[in-house]
């Protein structure tokens, strides 16, 4: 009757949606390489200047150079992903903390909502050189730049989880007598869970082009510089294989967060929520 | 037996058997709107007591006061001989929503009560799964809310009023929102399970016949403004069957309680 229970509403994998998932794969690599050579041949062809628009092959021969037979390009690699993440965990905590802040003081909230509103309407990458100006040319000023730029989805999100509380839920907290410390560990924050994850995700990408940002306006390492530089020299080729590594980077860090998300909201992920239920009933008479 | 419930304020001993006594309860909105005007009557230990009328006639409001979850502007209102102040150990209540955490297993949601208290043990975790059993959730502890069905959710919700430990349960339209076959199967064990327990439930509805089939005492209430019209009470011996609706007594009971309803409202 259990098993009955928690597989309900779960998706039938037959052969159909096998078949229907090849298929898929089919069509997408066939638009790929469609595209792909469309570009190759336009550069080849001569449609396209060279110098302006590298050819596909060009660029791999460009990334294997930069990626494995020179391997110059890890470093900045690192360090941009390195701050990119260190400024959006330290957005997760500023915005997630004063989200939270506001979220428990309504006084706190009608003070502080006009300088979140200034600080959304502003152009905050135009703070950029201000902050190196500030901090210098390390790590420091990207950090702080990926951090300012992520801050605000991260912080509105998770206001917003936060307030929207299921006012019933409270009340039965409440009846319960639950102190505020309980109704918000147990309730109020597992409950903005998904949105809070929601903006991380959107803060993650923005955190990325923060700390881009921060090396374009100066560095000596970081993918933003490698780009700015390769760019200055018409190295086009080699511009569009640190491109290529950023994208790989983005989905690294976009998948990370699915990952989290999975973990820490799996209430919305049937199959995990099913599998969970399974393991606890195993475990269950296991111990009985 | 129509009549309205008018108790002599004053300080009286309060008999030992009576739960909830309250005494020209009032309650004011903020804005001013008045959801109920001067309510008096008693509830005894181990009754079923309805609290029955058209939405706006304060039932809720009636039902919250009692919970302690709002402040009355007048009258008194005890349980158990005490003023009631603000949510109380020995007062649980249960709501039209499941309100269960979706990401807690049925049994987790039934401890939530001990986890606010403490640290539930393996004692509180067997004894709610007894309650699991007792509401008809045998082998569902480890589901989560959202593989349930909402009369299944709805018994999840019943077990975890019952494991608050509270003496006096107040339930707000607890099966209002499900399907007329799972809201008598759920009445008929509610019965049975405040046979089992011996309770004492306070329960807002807007069904005459589920009140009059439930109750021992019927409070109706009409609206604008939100006021205690009559107390009803209904003499049926338990235990009751479903077959008591279909008898002529049943039905001159519920013809009496809608002539009320319809003359005031």
């Amino acid at each position: 009757m259990s098993d009955q229970a928690v597989t309900m509403g779960m998706p039938a994998a037959g052969e159909a949606s096998d078949r229907r998932w090849v298929s898929h794969a089919v069509q997408h690599a066939a638009v790929f390489i469609a595209v792909i050579a469309l570009w190759e041949a336009s550069v080849q062809f001569g449609w396209v200047s060279k110098l302006l628009l590298p050819s596909p092959v060009a660029v791999v021969i460009a990334w294997y150079k930069l990626a494995i037979s020179s391997a110059l390009i890890w470093p900045h690699f690192f360090v941009t992903m390195f701050e990119a993440l260190a400024g959006f965990l330290i957005g997760v905590v500023l915005g997630g903390g004063a989200a939270i802040a506001c979220a428990l003081s309504p006084p706190f909230r009608r003070l502080a909502s006009p300088y979140m509103v200034a600080l959304q309407v502003t152009p905050r990458i135009a703070i950029a050189p201000i902050i190196v100006a500030w901090l210098g040319f390390g790590m420091q000023p990207k950090i702080a730049i990926a951090m300012i730029i992520c801050f605000f989805p991260i912080f509105i999100n998770t206001l917003t989880g936060l307030l929207q509380t299921d006012a019933d839920a409270h009340e039965m907290f409440r009846s319960m007598r639950a102190s505020k410390r309980q109704i918000f560990r147990e309730l109020m924050l597992p409950g903005a869970m998904p949105v809070i994850m929601a903006g991380c995700k959107t803060g993650i990408s923005l955190a990325l082009i923060g700390a881009i940002v921060g090396e374009f306006v100066s560095a000596s390492v970081g993918m933003g510089v490698l780009i700015q530089r390769f760019s200055f020299q018409l190295l086009l080729p080699e511009a569009f294989a640190c491109l290529l590594m950023l994208t790989v980077m983005g989905l690294i860090l976009f998948f990370a967060m699915e990952v989290l998300d999975s973990r820490l909201v799996f209430w919305r992920h049937d199959k995990r929520l099913a599998e969970k239920s399974r393991r606890k009933a195993a475990r269950y008479t296991r111990r009985a | 037996m129509s009549s309205v419930a008018i108790e002599q304020s004053g300080p009286k001993a309060v008999p030992r058997d009576v739960v909830v006594r309250a005494d020209g309860v009032e309650k004011t909105f903020d804005g001013g709107v008045v959801a109920l005007e001067g309510a008096s009557f008693d509830v005894h230990k181990g009754e079923f007591v309805s609290v029955l009328g058209p939405s706006g006639c304060g039932k809720s409001t009636l039902l919250r006061l009692v919970a302690g979850l709002i402040e009355r502007t007048g009258g008194s209102l005890t349980a158990y001989g005490t003023e009631v102040t603000a949510p109380r150990a020995d007062i649980a209540m249960m709501f039209q929503r499941p309100t269960l955490l979706p990401w807690k297993t049925a049994l987790d949601n039934v401890l939530l009560p001990t986890l606010i208290e403490r640290r539930p043990t393996k004692e509180d975790r067997e004894r709610a799964i007894g309650l699991l059993r007792l509401t008809g959730l045998t082998d569902f502890e480890f589901a989560y809310p959202q593989h349930l069905s909402g009369g299944m959710q709805q018994r999840v919700a019943l077990a975890r009023l019952l494991n608050a430990g509270a003496d006096l349960l107040l339930l707000d339209e607890p099966f209002g929102a499900l399907d007329e076959f799972t809201r008598e199967r759920l009445n008929l064990e509610l019965l049975r399970i405040q046979r089992e327990i011996h309770a004492t439930i306070m329960f807002v509805t807007h069904n005459i016949a589920e009140a009059v089939f439930l109750s021992d005492k019927v409070l109706v209430m009409t609206p604008r403004p939100g006021r205690l019209a009559a107390e009803i009470d209904v003499p049926f011996a338990r235990p009751r069957a479903i077959e008591l609706t279909a008898t002529p007594e049943f039905n001159a009971l519920v013809l009496k309680i809608r002539d009320i309803l319809g003359s005031r409202s």
